[in-house]
């Protein structure tokens, strides 16, 4: 099966955040309390709660004012890190393209939320004393796209900017639009997600340089995280072993030494004496 | 000769038995034993893959309540040696942090001591040798990096940047690393290797013989015949 993928084209999005509802519903998840700070966006930053959020961004360009839209949720990468730290596999990889979260898995280390380069996963955390937390994060409405149906938002989505398919289809479509969109006069018009950390599940088109949308240029997979798997976990197992190895030639020359030294006691006890 | 009690004479010269460790330093190395055990087991279920079950779900969270229990645990243990024993802790700090022409000695001397248990080039050594020195340098620097990347882990995620916790996590790993590999030495030198297993009971009973006191540890034999009254038979 090829991969599924979102495409969310910023050109045709309204800023309604249908999206951002549609999901606290089929979640059942709680609307959390906020206060206005000058923003439409509301609430300000992805909480444990809310995994969908859309975001606004004032942007100008050759001397015209625009306001942005986006969609804002777990892009699913294909090098994802928060899979990659994730102690329990509580986050996996889909056969089908996502990124999934078990939650009954997860026993609350965090560690996804520290590593993911988007900080998308939010911990719920219940006791800090204890630890006891919960890592929460959108999963393209993991129980539907495995029944065959498109995540919530998109299935709600008023103007069609949400869509939900075949990646390599999705990446055709959002090229043709760009190409329709910058012989339109938008020259900034890109397409997103392509080729990021491996290729992303949340594709965008946008109307303008990702830096507009506070999106990251060139997302990277965080250095440290990788040498944190790739280095300090093999370097335990090889001192664990070299050590061991080590002492158990010590034990064998020991021993020998041992009995030939009882043995050289007897006959002759200044073997050992040279000085 | 010192104003022992003791100094009557044993009945046999491998009976007289020289008190190493007080009751406080016991005490605090098996709470320390404890809880780093405890530490090492549980923070192996999140290092581990082999050991992903135990790190699942509500076991995972058993498991790291567990981790934080003895990690209080871990903190108390150099705390009740200090208070329990404050003279032997810091003359045991001193100890392990002076070096001298003696520990160049046993590095020199160490190879033949250890394999063919070649005691005629081992220079006097003072409570610690240069290997238990190491040891204890090794166990101060990792405590110190262990309560630091440890609490960060523990209280600052959200707090700190995702690159220092992530960092912590890394230091902590690098702690384990090293004080696991000394555990084993550790362990081997004391319950395995055929010519120290004597210096087990020194934690266990307090005491050694005079015999290994003057092999392993002359120097400080010599200070404490002037010193202190820590002599007596075995069978008293
Ligand atoms: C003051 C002492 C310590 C504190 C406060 C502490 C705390 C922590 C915390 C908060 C975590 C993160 C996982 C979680 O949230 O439950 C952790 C992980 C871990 N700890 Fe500790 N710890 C301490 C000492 C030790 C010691 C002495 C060892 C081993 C000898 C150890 C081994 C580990 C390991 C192996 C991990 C997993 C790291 C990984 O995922 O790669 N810890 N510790
Ligand atoms: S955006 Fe973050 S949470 Fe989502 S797959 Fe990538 S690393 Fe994981």
């Amino acid at each position: 099966m090829s991969r599924l993928a979102m495409l969310f084209d910023a050109s045709r999005c309204i800023g309604c955040k249908s999206c951002q509802v549609a999901c606290k519903q089929w979640w059942g998840l709680p609307a959390s309390e906020t206060t206005q700070v000058g923003t439409y966006e509301n609430p300000t930053d992805l909480e444990p709660n809310t995994w969908a959020r859309v975001t606004f961004h004032e942007y100008e360009a050759n001397g015209q004012f625009q306001w942005l839209f986006l969609a804002w949720g777990c892009v699913h990468c294909t090098q994802a890190a928060c899979v990659d730290v994730c102690p329990t596999g509580a986050l996996k990889h889909n056969a089908l393209g996502f990124v999934s979260l078990e939650r009954e898995l997860c026993n609350g280390c965090g560690y996804c939320s520290q590593a993911c380069p988007f900080k998308v996963p939010r911990m719920e955390t219940v006791n800090l004393l204890t630890g006891e937390a919960r890592a929460s994060k959108c999963t393209f409405c993991q129980d539907r796209a495995t029944n065959g149906l498109t995540p919530a938002c998109v299935k709600t989505c008023p103007p069609g900017a949400l869509e939900w398919g075949e990646r390599d289809a999705l990446l055709e479509k959002a090229h043709a639009r760009v190409e329709w969109l910058q012989s339109r006069g938008y020259d900034q018009a890109q397409v997103y997600g392509e080729t990021e950390l491996g290729g992303l599940g949340r594709l965008f088109v946008l109307t303008a340089p990702p830096e507009a949308y506070g999106l990251p240029v060139n997302p990277q997979y965080s250095t440290l995280v990788a040498s944190w798997q790739q280095v300090v976990q093999p370097l335990g197992y090889l001192a664990v072993a070299a050590t061991t190895l080590g002492l158990a030639f010590n034990w064998l020359a020991t021993r020998r030494a041992r009995l030939s030294n009882i043995e050289a006691v007897e006959p002759d006890a200044t073997e050992e004496s040279e000085a | 000769m010192a104003t022992s009690t003791a100094s009557k004479p044993c009945k046999d010269r491998r009976q007289v038995l020289v008190m190493r460790f007080t009751a406080g330093e016991r005490v605090a190395h098996w709470v320390h034993f404890i809880a780093f055990t405890i530490l090492l087991g549980t923070g192996m279920f999140l290092y581990m893959p082999a050991l992903r079950p135990f790190a699942v779900g509500e076991a995972g969270e058993a498991s790291r309540l567990a981790h934080r229990a003895a990690a209080v645990l871990f903190m108390a243990a150099p705390l009740v040696y200090l208070i329990w024993s404050p003279r032997d802790f810091f003359y045991s700090l001193r100890e392990a942090l002076t070096w001298g022409p003696d520990d160049l000695g046993w590095l020199r001397a160490a190879w033949g001591y250890y394999t063919r248990g070649d005691t005629a080039r081992m220079p006097p050594q003072g409570k610690y040798n240069a290997g238990q020195k190491f040891n204890a340098l090794t166990q101060i620097i990792t405590f110190i990096l262990f309560v630091v990347s440890g609490l960060i882990m523990w209280f600052g995620r959200g707090v700190v940047s995702p690159a220092i916790f992530v960092g912590s996590v890394i230091v902590h790993d690098l702690s384990v690393i090293a004080t696991v590999a000394l555990f084993i030495l550790h362990i081997y030198l004391v319950a395995v290797h055929p010519l120290m297993r004597e210096s087990i009971t020194a934690m266990f009973e307090g005491t050694v013989t005079e015999e290994f006191a003057r092999e392993h540890h002359g120097k400080w034999l010599a200070e404490q015949e002037q010193e202190r009254v820590y002599r007596r038979c075995r069978d008293e």
